[in-house]
This record gives C-alpha cells, sequence and structure tokens, in this order.
C-alpha cells in the first residue's frame, strides 16, 4: 500500500485559494492604482538576507522572533522581519545612484516565528510606502493623502487617521521635567492606551513618573474635541509642525473628518521622531489597519549617510478582515466572466473564434477542454460562477448564430454571431 | 468706467425646444432683430446675446461658463452628467424616455429586459435604469433613428425618447414603461456674474 505524505502547512502559514486570492488580488490592485497614482515605484529586496543584516533591530523581543538558520553552505542565513530593514541596506547600497528625495511601495511577504494566534500568522505581507531624503511636512502630508485615497478606493468611508508629533508628546515630558532617559518607556506605555485602561495605564506610568506627573500627562493627551479645539489646548507646546501639517493636508484636499489629532497617539516604536499615524475603521474593532510616521536615521547601520523619511505600512491582512466583515468583497468573483462550450470537432473552430470575440470585447473569457455533455459544462461554470456560457453547436453554426446563456437567470438570448463583440461590449456592469 | 457684462443664453438652434425657449425670453419682454444665419443673437433691450446650438452641447457651454444660462430638455442634462442648477422647469418639450419593443416581442416588463439588446441615444440614462432595477442588458449605443434596430435585428428594444408614439407605431414598436419623465428646464452656470440677477429678476425667477 502507498504511504502518502500528509498535505498539511505549517501552522501560522496559509495557503490561499482562487476565491481567496481573487480578493485579495483586487485589494492589492487597488492599494497599487493609489501608491502609482501618487509616482510611487516598486521594488523588492530578497527573502533570505545575511542575518546581521537583519539582527539586532527590532529590540530584544524582536530579535527572538527572527527565522534564522545555517544554509547548505554554512552562511548564517534570516528571513525577512520586515521590509524596512532591507530597504534602509538597499538604500545605503544604491543611495549614489537613486532619485532623491526617494519614494518607494514594496509589497512582499515576512516571516516571524511566533506563537501562531487569531490573527497572528508567522508568514504575513507587508505593504509599505516609504519618502526617504527629504524633511518636508508635504512628504507627511502626501503620506496621508495617499492612506486617505486609498482607503476610500477600498470602499471605508469612516476611516480615521489619527495622527500626533512625537515632538509635541516629547515637549510635553520635557515640560513635565520627565529626566530623558524615562521618556521613550513613558511613550510605550502611552501607546497602549487603546488596549488598556485610563487607570491601568496611569498605573504602569507610575513606574517611571510620580503620581501627578502621570495625571497630569493623561489629562493633557486625553482631550475631547475637533482636531482645532485639541490643537487650541496645546499653546505653551511646540505645535507649528502640526499646525503646518494640517495646513498642507488640507491643501491635498484631505476631509477634515477622516483626520483627528490625538495627543494620546505614541506608536511604540523609537525611531519615529515627528509626525506619526494610526489609520482606524470604527466599526470593526480590529485595532490599526495602517500605521507609521517620520524617522530621521534610517540608514545609520548600513551607511555614514544620514536621511530621514516618512512612511507608514499598510495591514494587509487586517484590511481583508474588515473588508470581509463590513462586506466590501462580496461582489468579488473568479476572474472567468463567460465559458465557451466545446461540442465537437466540427464547430471547435467557431467556438474558439467566438473565445477570441468575447475576449475582444473586453471580458475574461474560457474555452472547455473536452466535448463533454453540456450539462456537465454548465456545471463547471456554476462552480466557478461563470455568469455567462456562450454555444455554438451545429445548428447554431449552420445560421451563423450564437445562443449566450444567462447562468443567473438560466436565460437564453440567441444573436448573429457577428454581434458578439459589440453584444459583450454593451454589458456597462462588466 | 466698467461696461457692464454681457450674459449669453443658450438655446436649441433648431427643433422641439427652440420655439419654446424663443417664446419664454419674449414672454420675458426681451426682443430680438432677426439676425440671418447667425448663431449669436443680440437682445435689443437687454445685455444678453442667444447663442443658437445643438441642444446636447447646451450643458457643456453652461458649465464651463460660456453661457451663463440655457434652456434644454431635462433627458440632455442628465444624460451628460453635468451638476448644474435647475431654475425653473417649463411646461413645454414634455415627454418620456422610454423602453419600446416590437408589437411581437417576448419582451412586456422591466424583466424580460435581461440579456436583451436595447439600442439607445441614451446609454448612461438607460445604464442608470437597469443597474437601479438590478438588470444586466447589453446597450447598443446609437446616435439616432433608433426606432429601425429590431427590424435589422441589431436591437430587441429600443429605449428613446416619446412625445406622441407616431414614430413607434411606424415602426411597429409598443411603448412599454418610462423610465425618465422629461421637459425643458431653465439652467445655470456655476459661475457667478452680478448681472445673472438682473436677468432672472427680468424673467421673474427668484
Amino acid at each position: 500500500m502507498n504511504q502518502f505524505i500528509e498535505p498539511k502547512i505549517l501552522q501560522g502559514t496559509r495557503d490561499f485559494l482562487p476565491e481567496q486570492m481573487a480578493k485579495r488580488d483586487y485589494v492589492l490592485e487597488k492599494i497599487k492604482t493609489v501608491f502609482t497614482k501618487f509616482g510611487y515605484d516598486a521594488i523588492e529586496t530578497p527573502a533570505i538576507e545575511y542575518a546581521e543584516t537583519i539582527l539586532g533591530k527590532y529590540g530584544e523581543e524582536g530579535s527572538k522572533l527572527v527565522y534564522r538558520f545555517k544554509d547548505n553552505g554554512d552562511r548564517d542565513i534570516c528571513l525577512r522581519y520586515d521590509q524596512t530593514v532591507p530597504f534602509a541596506r538597499v538604500v545605503a547600497a544604491n543611495y549614489k545612484t537613486l532619485p532623491m528625495p526617494f519614494k518607494r511601495y514594496q509589497i512582499g511577504r515576512v516571516w516571524r516565528a511566533d506563537r501562531p494566534a487569531k490573527g497572528r500568522y508567522r508568514e504575513f505581507y507587508q505593504c509599505d510606502i516609504d519618502i526617504i531624503g527629504t524633511q518636508s511636512l508635504v512628504a507627511e502630508a502626501e503620506i496621508a493623502k495617499v492612506m486617505a485615497e486609498v482607503f476610500t478606493a477600498l470602499g471605508f468611508s469612516k476611516f480615521k487617521i489619527k495622527f500626533n508629533s512625537r515632538r509635541l508628546i516629547n515637549s510635553i515630558l520635557k515640560d513635565l521635567n520627565i529626566p530623558a532617559e524615562n521618556q521613550a518607556g513613558m511613550i510605550r506605555i502611552l501607546d497602549k492606551m487603546d488596549k488598556l485602561s485610563l487607570p491601568e495605564i496611569k498605573q504602569e506610568l507610575k513606574s517611571l513618573a510620580s503620581d501627578s506627573e502621570a495625571s497630569k500627562l493623561l489629562e493633557l493627551v486625553c482631550v475631547e474635541g475637533s482636531s482645532n479645539d485639541r490643537l487650541s489646548l496645546f499653546q505653551k507646546y511646540n505645535t507649528t509642525e502640526i499646525q503646518e501639517f494640517l495646513k498642507i493636508a488640507k491643501g491635498f484636499g484631505i476631509p477634515d473628518e477622516a483626520l483627528v489629532f490625538d495627543p494620546s497617539l505614541a506608536r511604540g516604536l523609537d525611531y519615529y521622531t515627528g509626525v506619526i499615524f494610526e489609520v482606524y475603521i470604527p466599526e470593526v474593532d480590529i485595532g490599526a489597519v495602517c500605521a507609521g510616521g517620520r524617522y530621521d536615521d534610517l540608514c545609520s547601520l548600513f551607511c555614514p549617510e544620514k536621511f530621514s523619511g516618512v512612511g507608514v505600512a499598510f495591514g494587509f491582512d487586517r484590511i481583508i478582515v474588515a473588508m470581509e466583515q463590513l462586506k466590501l468583497l462580496d461582489e468579488i468573483s473568479l476572474n472567468s466572466q463567460a465559458l465557451v462550450a466545446y461540442f465537437d470537432a466540427a464547430t471547435l473552430p467557431d467556438s474558439l473564434k467566438i473565445l477570441g470575440d468575447i475576449q475582444t470585447a473586453g471580458l475574461k473569457a474560457e474555452i472547455y477542454f473536452e466535448p463533454a455533455k453540456i450539462a456537465k459544462q454548465l456545471k463547471y461554470a456554476d462552480k466557478k460562477n461563470i455568469p455567462f456560457v456562450v454555444m455554438c453547436g451545429s445548428d447554431e453554426k449552420e445560421r451563423g448564430e450564437v445562443t449566450i446563456k444567462m447562468m443567473k437567470t438560466g436565460k437564453q438570448k440567441t444573436i448573429p454571431q457577428d454581434q458578439i463583440i459589440n453584444y459583450f461590449k454593451g454589458y456597462s456592469s462588466l | 468706467m466698467k461696461t457692464p457684462e454681457r450674459l449669453r443664453i443658450a438655446v436649441q438652434k433648431s427643433g422641439r425646444l427652440n420655439q419654446g425657449s424663443m417664446d419664454f425670453l419674449g414672454s420675458c419682454g426681451l426682443t430680438f432683430a432677426p439676425n440671418g444665419h447667425s448663431l449669436i443673437l443680440p437682445c435689443q433691450n437687454f445685455d444678453l446675446d442667444v447663442l443658437y446650438l445643438r441642444d446636447d452641447d447646451i450643458p457643456e457651454y453652461v458649465s464651463r461658463g460660456v453661457a451663463d444660462f440655457g434652456i434644454v430638455g431635462q433627458n440632455v442634462l442628465a444624460e451628460k452628467e453635468f451638476e448644474l442648477k435647475i431654475l425653473k422647469k417649463f411646461d413645454f418639450g414634455k415627454c418620456r424616455l422610454m423602453i419600446a419593443a416590437p408589437a411581437d416581442s417576448v419582451i412586456k416588463t422591466p424583466k424580460d429586459l435581461e440579456g436583451e439588446r436595447i439600442a439607445t441615444s441614451y446609454p448612461k440614462l438607460l445604464t442608470d435604469y437597469l443597474k437601479k432595477e438590478k438588470l444586466e442588458a447589453a446597450i447598443i449605443p446609437i446616435s439616432g433613428s433608433v426606432e429601425i434596430t429590431p427590424d435589422l435585428n441589431l436591437a430587441d428594444a429600443i429605449c428613446d425618447i416619446v412625445q406622441t408614439g407616431t414614430t413607434l407605431k411606424a415602426h411597429n414598436l409598443v411603448p412599454l414603461f418610462t423610465i425618465l419623465e422629461s421637459q425643458a428646464v431653465l439652467i445655470e452656470s456655476p459661475i457667478n456674474k452680478q448681472a445673472k440677477e438682473k436677468f432672472l429678476l427680468k424673467c421673474g425667477i427668484n
């Protein structure tokens, strides 16, 4: 008896079958369309890198989650953990020839040796845009505009782009006389604002500051009201950056209600230095679907040059989950829109010509591979959710006609063969 | 001193709205001298020129502000997708955009249109209608003489303007259902001009 290998995959990894892929491709295409509309070009980097490139860039926790192995030539290799570090390496190696400022998008898989959980995978997609080589706030505002256009294009109507400035947080912490060495820690605690209750946050803050300092900080950052109302409460701090950013963002035409100044927004990572972003979908409780900000020191580990930049990562898997929950992907079908039936050898040339015509009309179409019973061919169309089956048997061939079966209603329509292109072109909904 | 701004109103050059449009301007007390074949007709007692245009160009002229006002069929306006302010609906130029099919056709109700070929000069309005009714059909865009397409086996139904129904009858077509009721309307360009107020006052429109 044969021994079969169990067709299993690693926990935390996924196969995507056509129906799932159709949705993912649709979303990816929409996102890419917005990126390219703003002139971003794509780059790719290898899945495997030298360990020294990857290790030691993600803090103590992160380094434990890097996939690392010896290859057949005994080289120390890591799998890509994110796209930012490889991007920094690419910039360090190529900055003399790259156009500056340099903007790029990068969509790829990354790997983390994490314990799999709901929504946490060992292999998943990241989808990044960055602009480097400029300190201009036009870059921040463009990133905000791209985020707004992406979420609008995907059909989200209520998304919120929350933003804050690390400079503002630092200026508040300084004003409260928090010692420099405790500031990063306090920012990391503030970053847990949407996961912990206010008393819990306060408790944690008290490990790094006094009770009154913690209260004052929380009172400051938890204000209510519109972006401008909130901003007016921070007059004594340095808000020029935020005001200037808002002004440019307005010029880009980002709707006021989509852009929310949130002084409690902190972003945990140490490398942010200026404006920071997180995007939320209020109807879906899934956390941020996109996040990032301004950093000043992208490549210093790889070259002497310093590059200031701003970038965000779109959480592709979370976006898909949110869209599924809001039924924004229900209409996405598989590729094929028309199946041309295969009757017999005599009519096959006509059927192939018809296939070409349907494709000329702009539909994605295919021919059935065998002269099987028509019921079987219809079943195939049904299983692939193909809306039209186009038939040219010997009767139709003789009359120069073709019969179109609409699978949704079962209705059949016969038209002259030479009208096929215009017939299908006439479907404005396809 | 600045010379007063001269306004322009776009009116159908020839066809079913021309007479009604000129009658309306006349009823407002505006007089025009016959001007031969010129397409610009100056008003004798108001700073206004009439532009004689093809009716389906009128929304374009008005949306660009080349004409400050226009008198056009609602059907033409809706087909052109311009968001222009309608100031007044007239009771001339009334017609209906209807689906019609040959008397012996199987098409009797909207849902019978599924998968059929429909010839029309109003592809946008027809598309909107089909979408609203959740129907899919093949739209055959034709600029004119849509009535003959079923006879030529080019279409199974038509979507066209019906006034009296005589043309349909002559081609053995039966009007089935209306997708838009239309009439002549006065539209205004989005570009502000002070003189516009004066014209509207003259015409008794606020």
